[in-house]
């Protein structure tokens, strides 16, 4: 008998029609408790009549019970739609407090450079790639696959670009690190992405990256199976003149 | 690079190089350290601990070359390479037991 009636409800707006569900059941379950009650009644008037006190008070009893019942129907219906209107601020509190869903969870000193302390014990491999967008000519590659560093020490690691074609590309760089949620704790200090960098005709510059590893990642039992970081970086070209806006900086 | 279909799982934020963008070496001035640094770490099986000064030495070299900003090694990183001054070692207090 509900399924009918929840078949409707699934054809209708998700959002207002989960509000409506709500509602929707909230009356089809008072509906069902109401005729469930009433469906008692003739056996109580097939008592004789010195049942007819007893089957009275029962009759009141039931009233009240019923009426109890109702409230706490009620009550659970607002309480789901005020928990659905509620949820949006609750769920950005939830995903600050856990990370989730890409939100930074620890912001880096570049003071912590000084101070921090090698974790020598935990050897992390970061390999290296390169790609270029389809469109630009230049030829991208590491100069090392894979090299072995601990967190928090500086590392130096080297890629290297030729131009093979006849004009001067202007290329502009992007990078990813792999796993994500190692990303937050892999910082550079130095390297040449989200700036223009210009290669005349058959040149070959050697780019370095120079970046570290958060020491906070060996405290983190997020990590602890995570052995190695993949450093990729992409080259776009770039139009002469372009200003790519710097991630995590405004302009106001 | 992270797709906006990834409910569940983090997206990657690429965040902005500390102290900038290395200006490009044009002229390849500081190819003969970069080559030591690169014949260091084949040698010694891509371990970064063990080519540091090398590192150093190239860092040292583009900023002589104008090519980085000058900065004190230790904001680097490098204050386990660098030698204390001799003043501090001549002028150090005696420790108490001693004195």
């Amino acid at each position: 008998m509900p399924l009918p009636l929840l078949l409707r409800l699934s054809l209708s707006p998700p959002l207002s029609g989960c509000v409506r569900a709500h509602r929707y059941c909230s009356q089809w379950i008072l509906r069902s408790q109401a005729e469930h009650l009433l469906r008692r009644r003739p056996s109580s008037r097939l008592a004789t009549r010195g049942h007819s006190r007893k089957s009275r008070s029962q009759e009141e009893e039931w009233r009240t019970r019923n009426k109890t019942v109702l409230t706490y129907i009620a009550a659970a219906g607002v309480g789901m739609i005020g928990l659905s209107y509620a949820s949006v601020p609750l769920y950005r509190l939830y995903c600050q407090a856990t990370g989730l869903g890409g939100t930074a969870v620890a912001g880096h000193d570049t003071d912590q450079v000084e101070t921090m302390t090698p974790v020598k014990e935990r050897v992390i491999k970061v390999t290296f790639n390169a790609d270029t967008h389809a469109s630009i000519q230049w030829n991208f590659r590491p100069q090392q696959t894979e090299i072995y560093v601990v967190p928090g020490e500086t590392a130096l690691a080297f890629y290297r670009a030729k131009n093979p074609t006849d004009k001067p590309i202007i290329g502009i760089s992007t990078y990813n690190v792999v796993p994500f949620d190692a990303g937050q704790y892999f910082n550079k200090i130095q390297c040449f992405c989200f700036e223009e960098q210009r290669l005349n005709p058959h040149e070959e510059v050697d780019m370095p990256v120079f970046f570290y590893i958060d020491p906070e990642f060996d405290d983190d039992p997020r990590m602890a199976r995570v052995d190695t970081i993949t450093l990729s970086y992409t080259f776009f070209e770039a139009k002469e003149g372009q200003q790519l806006p710097l991630p995590g900086y405004s302009y106001n | 690079m992270s797709t906006a279909m990834n409910f569940s799982s983090k997206s990657f934020k690429p965040r902005a190089p500390d102290k900038g963008s290395f200006p490009l070496d044009h002229f390849g001035e500081c190819k003969a350290f970069k080559e030591k640094f690169m014949q260091c770490l084949r040698e010694n099986s891509f371990d970064n601990s063990k080519c540091r000064l090398q590192s150093k030495d190239y860092l040292e070299c583009r900023m002589d070359h104008q090519l980085m900003a000058r900065e004190p090694l230790q904001k680097l990183g490098f204050k386990d390479l660098m030698d204390p001054p001799p003043s501090q070692e001549e002028s150090k207090p005696c420790p108490e037991k001693s004195c």
